[in-house]
């Protein structure tokens, strides 16, 4: 139960991403934008002329500025949509559209009862604002969440559904947004009344961590740094940043709820004399520690690696602390010494916390997009001047946390002897760079070879327990976010071995951590998963199973490819053909299947040898080289092409799962003795033998038959 | 090295079934049998490389045979040929 939990808010966690990396850019033409067109601040720097008011500078920067604002103002309709792509399971286009719709219904209803019970004037002040036009009730990013979230149960439900013949236009995907059309019909309803009762609680928790003072700014921020490790930090400051609960403020004339929001509402007005720190105590924390702090420990690390691998370490380190320094993203540091020495974490939330603590003490009000980094820092702090900001006790404040980040690591490292990288003379803690994988990888028997040299994607797919133990592949800055089907499959190991500085292992979630490189790793990995055969298991296989399968046949096993099968159908022994020169095995060995859809699609990588001129028969050849015959039905050579489109001509390059064909079922049946299709390999040698893995109801892609190759 | 001519009387020329047979039939021998159409020329033992010439019914095919046992070759050929295509 508990891991199942951990697995559906590690999903919520990451469909946030999409949106929140959204936030960077938007922060950037709003802070650039916002900043030149701020006349106290032109005018300290003398800028005026240049820049001021009715130039052309000053117009593109007003540009700038609203293309950015738009973004904050419409945050909940893009996290609605965002947690809608983020949680469904398939289809991901139809979610984000009926998303969009259930937001705006949701909303129309809200506003349509608000009319209904005598306007705004009914309502309590700053309950009710202005959603995408609609005078709907405050409910912020949680409303897009909520649609979110919804929306996405119910496409996840429906979007497969069956509907009745007369009614069938309407099924499946159509459905969804018609169902989420009617549900938010209700939910707008029932919104109206459950949601002031919940917004006064959320004010009331957002009153209670304003006047826990700066024990609770402590608090949250040892909160946010102790949840990383569970990557369920983006749930926690969320609410923080874009909600009531980070507290309210009136800026330009405008009741606005949350530390961001409030930050950057203050940003685009120019009459703010300084930034809320009731608002930014919730973020501004993050740039000592971020550009201060952790490279001062990574400094420590380096200083107390041996000698020898000082420069491996070094490398790694310094690259890790650039990234934290610039943008902001500490994970690959933090997991250097998370896993090795779960203490220096601890201290490091404690820092943390006092960092967060130590700014609002100062006074600082330095906001910020997505983390504390120098990029952000310099927007939203030097570039808005000392007087607005107090951006130079991050520096003072930061120049210590960087003297105790280095002594202390050092002395505790040193102390306990934490074998933090390069301490260490087992493989524990070493990162394994790509040579030794690669030695690795040599040293057992190769039999993956699919012509698909992404070798990276092939050993974290053969970490996770193999394609088929895969159930989504998802990430977010920093990790690859997986779940699987069966948990004891993972090997944590292998996986840590492919540069991951650290492996989350719960229950059926997978974390594996690479730093902000991952959106690359997570992309080669889905591409490869699309393409990449089912039986690579690959590595363990290799290793620990091979003897079991050397004994069944006496010669030794050198490779074997699997066919997938080219169509949904019923697959059955090929001597079970209804002819005698295909059951006689006289065109090839192989299997049949009779069609139950009208696809026919390639069931390996590799090319299209020929197209027989009645179009009844096509020809493959492997990128493994061998050689295939799809054969549509028995005796349809003669119906001379009638029924049959052929979308490939000889030479094409085909992927597996490449639509080749489409059939006329009724057709075929009614004129052609069977539609029982031969998928045969024509050339197959003596050591070549095939195995059929499946009979009876199979789908399109699933294996269909292995050819074992043998010495 | 031998060879002839045939033109094809089968109502649907050399598709997978007579293809299947041929491939049989020259594996009985050890000479090599290629079978040429069109411009192009395939390897008759080679079911895949037989079907890629596509032969239709009144394509003239040139059968050559070159190697062991050429006349005995030739004259099973010839035999397969008219009582099959």
């Amino acid at each position: 139960m508990k891991d199942k939990i951990f697995g559906v808010l590690q999903r919520v966690g990451r469909s946030f991403m999409l949106p929140i990396a959204l936030l960077p850019v938007a922060g950037l033409l709003l802070g650039i934008g916002g900043s030149f067109t701020n006349e106290t601040m032109l005018e300290s720097y003398g800028l005026l002329n240049v820049m001021g008011p009715g130039t052309v500078p000053n117009a593109l920067f007003l540009i700038m500025n609203d293309a950015g604002n738009i973004i904050f103002g419409n945050l909940p309709l893009i996290f609605a949509m965002g947690v809608a792509i983020g949680m469904a399971k398939n289809e991901k286009a139809v979610a984000a559209l009926a998303a969009a719709i259930a937001f705006f219904v949701m909303h129309a209803s809200i506003g349509a009862m608000i009319s209904l019970n005598g306007g705004t004037e009914n309502m309590l002040s700053g309950a009710t604002t202005s959603v995408v036009g609609i005078t709907s009730l405050q409910m912020g990013v949680f409303g897009g969440i909520i649609v979110g979230l919804g929306v996405a149960a119910l496409h996840n439900r429906f979007y497969k559904i069956e509907l009745p013949q007369v009614l069938s236009f309407f099924g499946g995907t159509r459905f969804v947004p018609i169902i989420c059309t009617l549900v938010y019909v209700i939910v707008g309803i029932a919104m109206f009344y459950i949601w002031p009762p919940i917004q006064s609680g959320i004010y009331a928790v957002g009153n209670l961590v304003l006047k826990s003072g700066y024990a609770g700014t402590w608090v949250y921020g040892f909160m946010e740094r102790l949840l990383i490790p569970f990557g369920l930090h983006h749930v926690f400051y969320l609410p923080f940043w874009q909600t009531g609960v980070g507290g309210t403020l009136e800026v330009a004339g405008q009741v606005i709820e949350g530390a961001q929001n409030i930050f950057f509402a203050q940003l685009s007005d120019p009459t703010v004399e300084h930034f809320a720190v009731s608002a930014t105590r919730f973020m501004s924390g993050k740039f000592p520690l971020m550009i201060f702090g952790l490279p001062g420990a990574a400094l420590a690390m380096y200083r107390c690696a041996k000698p020898e691998k000082k420069k491996v370490v070094g490398g790694l380190l310094l690259s890790a602390a650039l990234t934290s320094m610039l943008t902001g993203i500490t994970e690959p540091l933090e997991f250097t010494f998370l896993f090795v020495a779960p203490v220096l974490y601890l201290i490091h939330c404690v820092f943390a916390g006092l960092a967060y603590m130590l700014m609002h003490i100062c006074g600082v009000g330095v906001g910020m997009t997505f983390s504390g980094g120098l990029i952000d820092m310099f927007l939203f702090g030097i570039l808005q001047g000392n007087k607005k900001t107090s951006w130079i006790w991050i520096v003072i404040v930061g120049i210590g946390y960087f003297v105790v980040y280095y002594f202390l690591f050092s002395f505790l490292i040193k102390k306990f002897d934490f074998k933090t990288p390069g301490r260490d003379d087992g493989e524990e803690t070493k990162l394994y760079t790509r040579k030794d994988v690669e030695a690795k990888k040599n040293g057992t028997n190769s039999n993956t070879k699919s012509g698909n040299n992404d070798e990276l994607s092939q050993m974290i797919c053969a970490g996770l327990g193999g394609k088929k133990n895969i159930s989504t592949v998802d990430c977010c800055a920093t990790r690859l976010r997986c779940d699987v089907f069966e948990a004891n499959k993972v090997n944590d190991a292998l996986l840590k071995s492919t540069g991951a500085s650290g492996v989350i292992h719960k229950g059926q979630g997978v974390q594996i951590i690479y730093g902000p490189k991952v959106a690359v790793i997570k992309s080669n990995l889905e591409e490869y998963l699309e393409t990449a055969p089912d039986e690579e298991t690959g590595f363990d296989v290799a290793e620990s199973d091979s003897e079991e399968k050397n004994e069944t046949t006496g010669t030794k096993l050198v490779k074997t490819i699997v066919i997938a099968s080219p169509v949904d159908g019923i697959a059955a022994d090929i001597t079970t053909a209804p002819d005698e020169g295909f059951a006689g095995k006289m065109m090839g060995d192989g299997a049949v299947i009779e069609p139950l859809n009208n696809m026919i699609c390639a069931p390996v990588n590799g090319e299209v040898s020929f197209v027989f001129p009645t179009k009844h028969a096509i020809g493959l050849k492997s990128e493994d080289g061998i050689e295939m015959l799809l054969h549509i039905g028995i005796d349809t050579v003669k119906l001379n092409g009638e029924g049959f489109e052929v979308f490939v001509e000889e030479g094409a390059k085909i992927k597996k799962g490449d639509i080749l064909m489409k059939i006329d079922l009724d057709y075929v049946k009614e004129h052609a003795p069977s539609i029982v299709s031969p998928i045969l390999c024509t050339e197959l040698e003596n050591n070549e033998k095939i195995r059929l893995l499946k009979t009876g109801n199979i789908k399109t892609g699933e294996d269909l038959y292995a050819v074992d190759i043998y010495e | 090295m031998k060879e002839f001519n045939y033109t094809i009387t089968d109502e649907i020329g050399i598709h997978a079934r007579p293809a299947g047979m041929l491939v049989k039939e020259a594996g009985n021998y050890p000479a090599k049998i290629t079978i040429t159409c069109n411009g192009k020329s395939a390897d008759a033992k080679r079911l895949m490389a037989l079907m890629t010439l596509g032969v239709k019914h009144g394509d003239i095919v040139t059968v050559q045979v070159e190697g062991e046992q050429e006349e005995e070759t030739m004259a099973a050929m010839e035999h397969f040929f008219q009582t099959n295509l």
